[in-house]
C-alpha cells in the first residue's frame, strides 16, 4: 500500500468522525480522499480543485465499505470522468453500499459473533473466547477496509459491476443465515444461564415478561423499542419491589 | 460496600470512553457492544462474573438495535461499564435487574447525546462553509478533528457521570432479595428484545428457518445443561 493509500485507509477508520445530518459522512470521505488526490494537484491543479470540492459533498454508506466509494471516485477523477457523472456515481453508491454493509455486518456478522460470544460464556469459556472474537472481528473489519479501498481504486467508474461480482453479496447472505442460527441458539441458553437457580415463580415472571414484550412488539412495531420496553418493564418491577418489598 | 480504587476508576473511565468512541466515530470494532464492554469492566474490577452477567443481559437488548446512519440508537458502552461498577461484588440474582435498568437508562441518554453531537457537527459545518465550498483540505481536517474531539468529550463525560452516579447509588441502595423478581423481569425483557430483533431480521426467508433451527438446538442444549 503506497503512503497515500495507507493514510487514506487510516483516515477511513474514522470516516464517521464528523457525522452530521447535512453531509453525513461526506466530510470524513473528503478528509480521507485528500492524500489520494495529491498527485492530481501537480498534474492538473484546476481538476484537483474541483475534485477536492466534490470529495466532501453529501455521502452516506456503511463505514467499512466507504473505501469502495472513495477508491472509485478518486480513480474516476484521475480518469477525467466528467464532474456531473462523478456526482451521479457518488449518489448512486450510497444505497447499495449501505444495504450490503448492513446486511453483512450489522445484521449478519455482528449478531452472529455476539451470539457466539454469549454461547461461549454460557459454556464457561469466559473472557478468552471474547478476546478471540474481538481479535477475529477486528481482523475482518480492517481487511474489509483495505480490500474496499483497493477494489474501488482498481474499478473506478465500473465499481458497480465490481461490487456485484465480488464476494460481498454471497457473504452477506451467508452471514445472515449464521446470525439466524447463532442468535437462535444463544437465546434459550442465555435465558437458562441467567435464570439459573431462580424459583419457578421468577421463571414464570420472566416468561410472562418475554411474552408481553413480544406481544407489544407485534402490536406496536418500531414504536416500542427494546430500550423503551426494558425501561418500562424493569422500571415498574423495581418500583413495586421498592414499595412492596 | 467498598468502592473501586482511583487507579481502577481511571481505567474504567478510559474503557467506557473507548466503548463510547467505538460506537460511531472510531473503528467500530465491537468495543461498544455490551458483552465486550461489560466483560472488560468486570475484569478491571476483578469481578469477571458480574461483568459477564451484566454484559450478556444487556447484549440481548443490543441485539435488537441496528446502528444505521441517521437513526437514533442507544449508546450502551459507558452505561454498561458503570452498571458493572454498581453491582460488582453483589449477588447477581438480586442486582441484575437494577443493573439493566441503570444501563438502559444510560444507553438512552447516550443516544440523545449522540444526536446533540451530530447537530453540533452540523453547526461547525455552517461555520466552515467557505472552506468546504473551496475544497480546503485544512477545513476538512479541522472538522474531523473537532468532531472526534467532541465524541471523545461526550464519551468521557457520559462515562464519568455514569461512574459517579453508580458509586452514589452503590452506597445508598441495598440490593436485597426483594430485587430478585426485578432481575427475572429484566431477563424476560432482554430475551423478548433479542427474539423480536431476530424475528424481524429473519423476515420470511431461509434466515427464519436457520433461526428456528438454532432455537431448537438451543432449547435442547439448555435442557441437557
Amino acid at each position: 500500500m503506497s503512503s497515500g493509500r495507507l493514510r487514506a485507509f487510516v483516515r477511513l477508520l474514522t470516516v464517521q468522525g464528523a457525522w452530521n445530518y447535512e453531509r453525513m459522512t461526506g466530510v470524513g470521505l473528503g478528509h480521507a480522499a485528500e492524500p489520494l488526490l495529491e498527485d492530481l494537484k501537480s498534474a492538473d491543479p484546476a481538476r484537483h480543485a474541483e475534485a477536492a470540492v466534490r470529495s466532501a459533498e453529501y455521502f452516506n454508506s456503511h463505514p467499512y465499505l466507504a473505501g469502495l466509494a472513495l477508491g472509485a471516485l478518486v480513480r474516476a477523477e484521475y480518469d477525467f470522468v466528467p464532474g456531473p457523472q462523478i456526482a451521479r456515481l457518488r449518489a448512486a453508491l450510497c444505497s447499495p453500499l449501505g444495504a450490503l454493509g448492513d446486511q453483512l455486518y450489522w445484521i449478519g456478522l455482528v449478531p452472529a459473533l455476539m451470539a457466539a460470544g454469549i454461547v461461549a460464556v454460557v459454556a464457561g469459556l469466559g473472557l478468552w473466547s471474547l478476546a478471540a472474537i474481538l481479535v477475529t472481528y477486528n481482523f475482518v473489519r480492517l481487511w474489509t477496509g483495505a480490500w474496499a479501498l483497493n477494489a474501488g481504486l482498481k474499478a473506478g467508474a465500473r465499481v458497480g459491476t465490481a461490487i456485484g461480482n465480488s464476494w460481498l453479496p454471497g457473504a452477506a447472505s451467508r452471514a445472515g443465515r449464521a446470525a439466524g442460527l447463532l442468535v437462535g441458539l444463544a437465546l434459550p441458553l442465555a435465558a437458562d444461564w441467567l435464570l439459573d437457580g431462580e424459583s419457578s415463580r421468577n421463571v414464570v415472571l420472566a416468561v410472562v415478561t418475554m411474552l408481553a414484550g413480544l406481544g407489544l412488539a407485534w402490536q406496536l412495531g418500531p414504536r416500542i423499542t427494546a430500550v423503551r420496553f426494558g425501561l418500562l418493564a424493569i422500571g415498574i418491577a423495581a418500583t413495586l419491589a421498592w414499595r412492596i418489598g | 460496600m467498598t468502592l473501586p480504587s482511583p487507579v481502577v476508576l481511571v481505567a474504567l473511565a478510559a474503557w467506557g470512553t473507548i466503548a463510547g468512541l467505538d460506537l460511531v466515530s472510531v473503528l467500530q470494532g465491537l468495543f461498544s457492544r455490551p458483552l465486550i464492554a461489560g466483560a472488560g469492566a468486570g475484569l478491571l474490577l476483578n469481578d469477571p462474573e458480574a461483568g459477564l452477567r451484566v454484559g450478556v443481559l444487556l447484549e440481548l437488548f443490543a441485539l435488537d438495535v441496528l446502528p444505521v446512519g441517521a437513526a437514533r440508537y442507544p449508546d450502551f458502552g459507558p452505561g454498561v461499564v458503570a452498571a458493572v461498577v454498581l453491582v460488582s461484588g453483589t449477588p447477581w440474582s438480586q442486582s441484575l435487574g437494577i443493573a439493566a435498568l441503570f444501563a438502559l437508562g444510560w444507553a438512552a441518554l447516550g443516544g440523545w447525546s449522540l444526536q446533540w453531537l451530530r447537530r453540533a457537527n452540523g453547526r461547525a459545518l455552517a461555520r466552515n462553509a467557505a472552506g468546504l465550498a473551496a475544497g480546503d483540505a485544512a477545513t476538512f481536517a479541522r472538522l474531523q478533528r473537532e468532531g472526534l474531539l467532541g465524541d471523545l468529550v461526550r464519551s468521557l463525560l457520559l462515562t464519568l457521570a455514569g461512574l459517579a452516579l453508580a458509586m452514589v447509588l452503590r452506597t445508598h441502595i441495598e440490593l436485597t432479595t426483594r430485587f430478585v423478581p426485578v432481575s427475572a423481569v429484566a431477563i424476560g425483557a432482554g430475551v423478548a428484545a433479542a427474539a423480536g430483533g431476530a424475528i424481524r431480521s429473519a423476515g420470511r426467508g431461509s434466515r427464519l428457518r436457520w433461526l428456528v433451527a438454532g432455537v431448537a438446538v438451543g432449547l435442547l442444549a439448555a435442557t441437557l445443561r
